[in-house]
């Protein structure tokens, strides 16, 4: 390992990082550091194999016998939009589909052709050196994200609904993966990362895909995004190639 | 797959695979497996039963639709479903107001239920070795470090309210979760090679009894 000397590392917070007790400032000092620091992100994985073994201590106890029951009611009302032999469907969209009560009928084209316009404006901001966390039309925002040392070419940047319900990746410079591997952007949020999209790159190095978070977009400090299995992996295992700051609290 | 397939003879790897097919019954065998670990930790952090079975019905709704998203070189499953239902539970935990009064009286009494918490004759082998082994590192801690870390691993408690609650300096409640997570890593690094041992010495003699 490098020289993890304290003064330029996190290692006296990761610990606390891991369970999430981090009060704001020391979270949002974490958080950036581990942007850039592969040394620590490894230690942090230490911490939190010993925060997953932690849930295991918890008292025993049993809930109603008919919770399993419930259960199955639950999956037959979600089957409607999954049947047998198909991948696994992506949780539930939003309560508040921002990109369909914009364009209602238009559907995943008319997502990416947001992206594509929000894309040339934004380039043009970078151009005049405005950009960093802009404002696009209608209010969202947009975030730029900064390429790592192992694809230094890669750009890319979130678009995130006023209401933080709906986002948007565009990246551009991201080279197409074998069949192996796909790239997945991840959200940081309390010391965790939740997966927001797994996704590939085409032939010209540019790709895009709707962000699926569990909370609001708005709840998350920055995002990650790394190179993992095809499917995507329940946390990062892979090189990181972009990464930003979300300006959220 | 028949439906008169024997699932419970399916590792939990394997359920999880079927379960990204869609097999039902793979689903109910994990919950079989898996359902008291989720619901224990989930009922440990919310203190509310109801509640947590809520949250052991949505970990389990989870993994019927993100059963494909598993990676097993990451986490074992017992560990994967912990995890999903810890920040669950903590997420629902932190949506509640005036927590800090009503989880003190709390967790006095679920620190000690711990202590002396029982071994659960329903659950895996695997699952009951690593309570085992959480407890084990666990009560190897000075009291006042262990509970700073239960206090912020179920109850959900930054380092700052956690020195609030303990009407102790924020300095203080600092050293003492990091030095417990440090030792309990320490601990669980010992078991598991100790336990490697253990498994190469027992695969040697079965190797040496078959010549």
């Amino acid at each position: 390992m490098a020289d993890l000397s304290h003064e330029t590392h996190v290692l006296d917070l990761l610990p606390a990082y891991a369970i999430g007790s981090l009060d704001a400032d020391e979270l949002n000092r974490v958080e950036q550091h581990l942007l850039s620091c592969w040394d620590c992100r490894n230690e942090l994985r230490a911490f939190q194999t010993v925060a997953d073994q932690l849930g295991f201590a918890a008292p025993v106890a049993a809930p109603s016998p008919d919770l399993r029951d419930r259960l199955m009611q639950r999956v037959h009302s979600v089957n409607t939009v999954r049947s047998k032999g198909q991948e696994p469907v992506a949780t539930p969209a939003p309560a508040r589909p921002f990109w369909e009560r914009l364009l209602p009928a238009w559907g995943l084209a008319s997502l990416f052709l947001i992206i594509g316009l929000a894309a040339s404006t934004l380039i043009l901001w970078q151009r005049v050196g405005r950009l960093e966390f802009a404002t696009a039309p209608g209010g969202m925002r947009a975030v730029p994200l900064s390429a790592t040392g192992s694809v230094p070419s890669a750009t890319g940047f979130v678009l995130i609904s006023v209401d933080g319900d709906n986002g948007a990746l565009v990246v551009d410079g991201l080279p197409p993966l074998g069949e192996s591997q796909q790239y997945q952007l991840w959200l940081l949020r309390d010391g965790q990362r939740t997966s927001g999209a797994v996704f590939s790159t085409d032939e010209k190095s540019y790709g895009g895909t709707r962000i699926r978070a569990p909370r609001s977009l708005l709840d998350y400090f920055a995002v990650d995004i790394t190179i993992e299995p095809t499917g995507g992996s329940p946390q990062p295992t892979g090189t990181r190639v972009l990464g930003g700051a979300l300006p959220n609290p | 797959m028949k439906s008169s397939e024997d699932y419970t003879k399916f590792g939990d790897e394997k359920l999880i695979s079927l379960i990204a097919q869609a097999h039902e019954q793979a689903l109910t065998q994990l919950y079989d497996r898996y359902h008291r670990l989720v619901f224990s930790l989930a009922l440990a952090i919310v203190n509310d039963r109801e509640t947590a079975e809520e949250v052991t019905l949505d970990v389990f709704m989870r993994v019927w639709q993100k059963a494909g998203t598993y990676r097993a070189e990451q986490a074992k499953v017992s560990t994967w479903l912990t995890h999903i239902a810890r920040h669950h539970a903590i997420d629902i935990l932190r949506r509640r107001a005036a927590r800090l009064d009503q989880s003190a009286i709390h967790w006095e009494d679920a620190i000690s239920k711990l202590e002396s918490s029982y071994p659960d004759p329903q659950e895996s082998a695997e699952v009951s070795l690593r309570r085992e082994h959480i407890h084990a590192a666990l009560n190897q801690l000075p009291a006042e470090q262990r509970q700073a870390l239960l206090l912020a691993y179920f109850g959900g408690y930054t380092q700052s309210q956690i020195a609030e609650l303990l009407a102790q300096p924020l300095g203080t409640i600092k050293t003492r979760l990091r030095l417990a997570m440090q030792k309990v890593r320490e601990f669980l690094n010992k078991e598991n090679r100790s336990e490697n041992k253990s498994i190469a010495a027992e695969s040697a003699y079965s190797t040496k009894k078959e010549e």
